[in-house]
């Protein structure tokens, strides 16, 4: 009997262990306001993805490895499980215990509700990338049927991370059109491990841990995602201690960030990456072949004559790496075979000589015909990054007789030139998806054909085609896109850059910190305060 | 027709023909609307065409500046393409704390900057009076964000004294008493009013001391002192009410610098302001935020213009015989 108190003493401490743990404020800067914070209904802004991730969850997230192809390559997030029931179909079961925020059970009706909210084209998704799915069904109130157009490694990638519920219940009553301005996205309800607390307009957006979420209780009891658009004004909130994390640290922020014992840093592979584009079309027509550009051997020259290293390191710092084409940090499991060719200028003269391009005149510009090599780069006027790398390769290409005019423009008129192919070269700048699949969106004939893709040089090359399609759906599939990508650096649609790593800046009283490569905040939910390091914010 | 009602008039008609100009010009600007949603992600005609169907980028511009300007009069400015909120809701959000900044970086431009112009004037000789001259317009001589920068890496990262940026602490209770919110509303009013006030005081702390200067010359101020009457008084009543006239323009024309004039500070403070709005619009070409912005812009620089010639009409007799 005198044993039974101090159990019962002991089963309390177990249970309040938990509900210690739960302490813990993250504040983050995010670079704009998250006005639409709602999976499918949100715009193009990071921010808004970012805080949706924090209180929706997918079907299916990815794993630790990063691999894609193939049916285990997933893990569960709000499906519990899934099974194939052929080549083209997959039943998803939702796991029972999932809760929308209000209470009610998350079912395969908002699965197949917000799959018909994805095809809307009033919302304005890409639908490109959904392509490869025909439908998705509810079975039943767990069961949901995914059916594909065709037999592919990355089904379960693509129906698992696209389909992002939303509360069916909640929204089902107002046309797709209305969705983005009733007050469900002001406070939205989802089904994470956080849940919406309050707004202040301009401000910050405050989350709370949903303690009884399924998947298990948060490690923090409270996310606060404040606004500041400025760059500058982020690295200030971060190093005067305001925030506790920032993503994509400059190198001079690296070398602040560590002079200070209460801060630390964690490297992430990236899936940003920067290369110059060649338009194979020409800039007053693109319908018309690029009288300079065609060519495959200036397009090369043009390549040899740059010192890629020399220009990323002066302008990305010493860790970013230089891809040889179009392939970010995300793809080096297929990619990993190119390397980027270094600076060759004596065959860069040799091939343009080759190419007919000689400087008859000397007056140091190489021409054709009496047509003199000169070419036009856009710029947009915000990215002194692009800047000064463009200025760096307009000097190099100057040395092998090739005369680039840097055209820099204002961000939105940059969008509607590049769009519309009137330029030359351009520096791109994208954020890959983490499969090397989507590399079609922007390269295939397909694309170059269709008005509107993000094939915006129009490149098209069949064989290039054929390759990504057999990879599509092969059992090595990382061969089977190397030999893609070695196609692709062969014809050489552009010339690679930087594909940078992101470093993370992280408050060192953290634990349990993982940042993910792909959607990186997914898993903050996991991180806990050390019991001994907690500020006055954590308590 | 009375004075004040004729000058109303102008100015409504004036309001009214900025924006129509403003309206014309924006729809003008290169580069697609629809960039504020999709960014440089890429869509299919159809999804384009449903967008500019739905934001009304479709409407011929004749018809979209008669139905924007008859919404604008029952005070509708639009939905932002970008956050699909009502753009006078946006503008409302922003609006308080923009005034709370202008209106205090006005009154203290106004009040010590005319103070120590007036000074300066009365004292144009000493020491201090030339040290206050080269200190303000050092600092007017340097750029509002060089100011700004150097104000946050000194009193917010380097000595921890003030936050870094925002209008409050996110973190503070809901429930906290009234002190302790005041308290934290000026902590972080400190250093952008601080940088504000050094980047412009300069102006009407030299207007005010030129002006005074040469009314501190004029016969009946001499006279004045010849008849013995007290320096403050003659300061106050002989020099620097006939020498506000120049002060009083200048604030007209500073009114709308309340609402637009503080884009660089509101970015190096994350200061939630209409400036910081309107910058990011204008780059995402949220065409209703540009122009909502842009007319609310325009009727302040005409109520600055009204006011001004009120307070000219008040203070000098010799302006109330103009027609």
């Amino acid at each position: 009997m005198a044993r039974s108190p101090r159990l019962a003493l002991a089963a309390l401490m177990l249970l309040a262990g938990p509900l210690a743990a739960q302490r813990g404020t993250l504040v983050m800067a995010l670079p704009a306001e998250p006005m639409l914070p709602v999976p499918v209904l949100g715009s193009t802004s990071a921010s808004d993805a970012d805080v949706a991730d924090q209180m929706f969850l997918r079907l299916a997230g990815l794993g630790a490895s990063g691999r894609l192809a193939g049916d285990d390559a997933m893990v569960p997030e709000l499906a519990a499980s899934w099974r194939r029931r052929d080549a083209t179909t997959i039943d998803f079961l939702l796991d029972p215990r999932a809760r929308w925020h209000d209470g009610v059970p998350v079912t395969a009706r908002d699965v197949a509700f917000t799959w018909s909210l994805m095809r809307e084209p009033v919302l304005g998704m890409t639908q490109a990338p959904l392509e490869p799915i025909a439908n998705v069904i509810a079975l039943d109130a767990r069961t949901v049927r995914v059916t594909f157009r065709r037999r592919f490694t990355e089904q379960v990638y693509l129906a698992g991370f696209s389909l992002q519920p939303l509360p069916e219940h909640l929204l089902r009553d107002i046309p797709p059109a209305q969705l983005t301005r009733g007050d469900f996205v002001r406070a939205p309800v989802g089904n994470g491990p956080f849940r919406f607390e309050r707004r202040v307009p301009g401000q910050f957006i405050e989350l709370r841990a949903d303690p009884a979420h399924f998947r298990g209780r948060p490690g923090l009891a409270r996310l606060v995602l404040r606004v500041a658009n400025d760059p500058a004004a982020r690295v200030n909130l971060f190093l005067a201690g305001e925030t506790d994390v920032l993503p994509d640290l400059p190198p001079p922020v690296i070398a602040e960030v560590a002079k200070r014992p209460q801060l630390r840093t964690v490297s992430v592979t990236s899936g940003t990456v920067s290369y110059i584009l060649l338009n194979t079309r020409q800039a007053s027509d693109t319908a018309r072949a690029n009288p300079i550009l065609s060519d495959v051997r200036v397009r090369e020259a043009l390549a040899l004559a740059l010192d890629r290293r020399t220009i990323t390191t002066s302008v990305w710092g010493p860790t970013a790496s230089v891809p040889e084409v179009v392939q970010s940090q995300h793809w080096a499991w297929v990619t990993g075979g190119l390397r980027a060719v270094g600076q060759d200028a004596a065959r860069a003269r040799r091939l343009l000589e080759a190419a007919g391009w000689r400087d008859a005149d000397g007056d140091g510009i190489r021409e054709q015909n009496g047509r003199p090599l000169r070419l036009t780069m856009i710029l947009p006027g915000t990215s002194a990054t692009r800047r000064a790398a463009a200025v760096q390769a307009e000097r190099m290409w100057r040395t092998v007789g090739v005369e680039v005019v840097l055209e820099v423009v204002e961000q939105a008129d940059y969008l509607a030139r590049r769009a519309s192919g009137r330029w030359d070269l351009e520096i791109a700048g994208a954020n890959q998806s983490p499969s090397p699949s989507s590399v079609v969106q922007s390269w295939s004939c397909a694309s170059a054909a269709q008005p509107g893709s993000s094939n915006v040089a129009r490149f098209c090359d069949p064989t290039f085609d054929r390759l990504v399609q057999a990879a599509d759906t092969a059992a090595n599939p990382v061969a089977a896109y190397g030999a893609a990508f070695a196609r692709l650096a062969s014809v050489r649609p552009a010339i690679g850059l930087v594909a940078p790593t992101n470093t993370v800046g992280v408050h060192a009283r953290f634990a349990n910190v993982v940042i993910r490569p792909v959607n990186a905040w997914t898993d903050l939910w996991r991180w806990t305060v050390r019991p001994d390091q907690l500020l006055p914010r954590d308590r | 027709m009375p004075w004040l009602l004729r000058r109303t008039l102008d100015a409504v008609l004036m309001t009214l023909l900025g924006v129509a100009v403003l309206f014309v010009l924006v729809r003008a600007m290169p580069g697609d609307p629809l960039t504020a949603i999709l960014g440089e992600r890429s869509v299919d005609p159809a999804t384009t065409v449903a967008l500019r169907a739905r934001f009304g980028l479709d409407t011929p511009l004749p018809t979209a500046l008669a139905a924007f300007l008859r919404d604008a009069v029952r005070g509708d400015l639009g939905l932002s393409i970008a956050t699909q909120r009502p753009v006078t809701a946006l503008l409302g959000e922003r609006l308080g704390p923009t005034l709370l900044l202008g209106a205090l970086t006005l009154l203290v431009n106004f009040g010590v900057g005319v103070a120590l112009g007036l000074w300066g004037a009365l004292h144009p000789t000493t020491r201090r009076a030339r040290l206050l001259s080269t200190v303000t317009v050092v600092g007017y001589a340097l750029p509002t964000f060089v100011v700004g920068v150097l104000l946050v890496w000194l009193g917010a990262v380097h000595l921890g004294w003030f936050p870094a940026g925002g209008l409050a602490d996110p973190l503070l209770a809901a429930d906290a008493d009234t002190v302790t919110v005041l308290r934290d509303r000026l902590r972080h009013l400190a250093l952008p009013l601080a940088t504000m006030v050094l980047a412009t005081i300069a102006v009407p702390l030299a207007q005010q001391r030129s002006a005074a200067l040469e009314t501190a010359r004029a016969p009946w101020v001499r006279a004045a002192r010849a008849r013995g009457v007290a320096p403050a008084r003659v300061a106050w009543r002989h020099v620097w009410r006939p020498a506000l006239s120049p002060v009083i323009t200048l604030l007209g024309l500073w009114l709308p610098m309340l609402v637009g004039g503080a884009v660089f500070v509101e970015a190096v403070f994350a200061w939630p302001g209409v400036g910081s709005l309107l910058a990011t619009a204008t780059a995402q070409r949220d065409l209703p935020v540009v122009i909502g912005g842009g007319a609310l812009i325009i009727a302040l620089v005409q109520a600055g213009g009204l006011l001004t010639d009120c307070a000219h009409r008040a203070t000098d007799p010799r302006r109330r015989r103009d027609p």
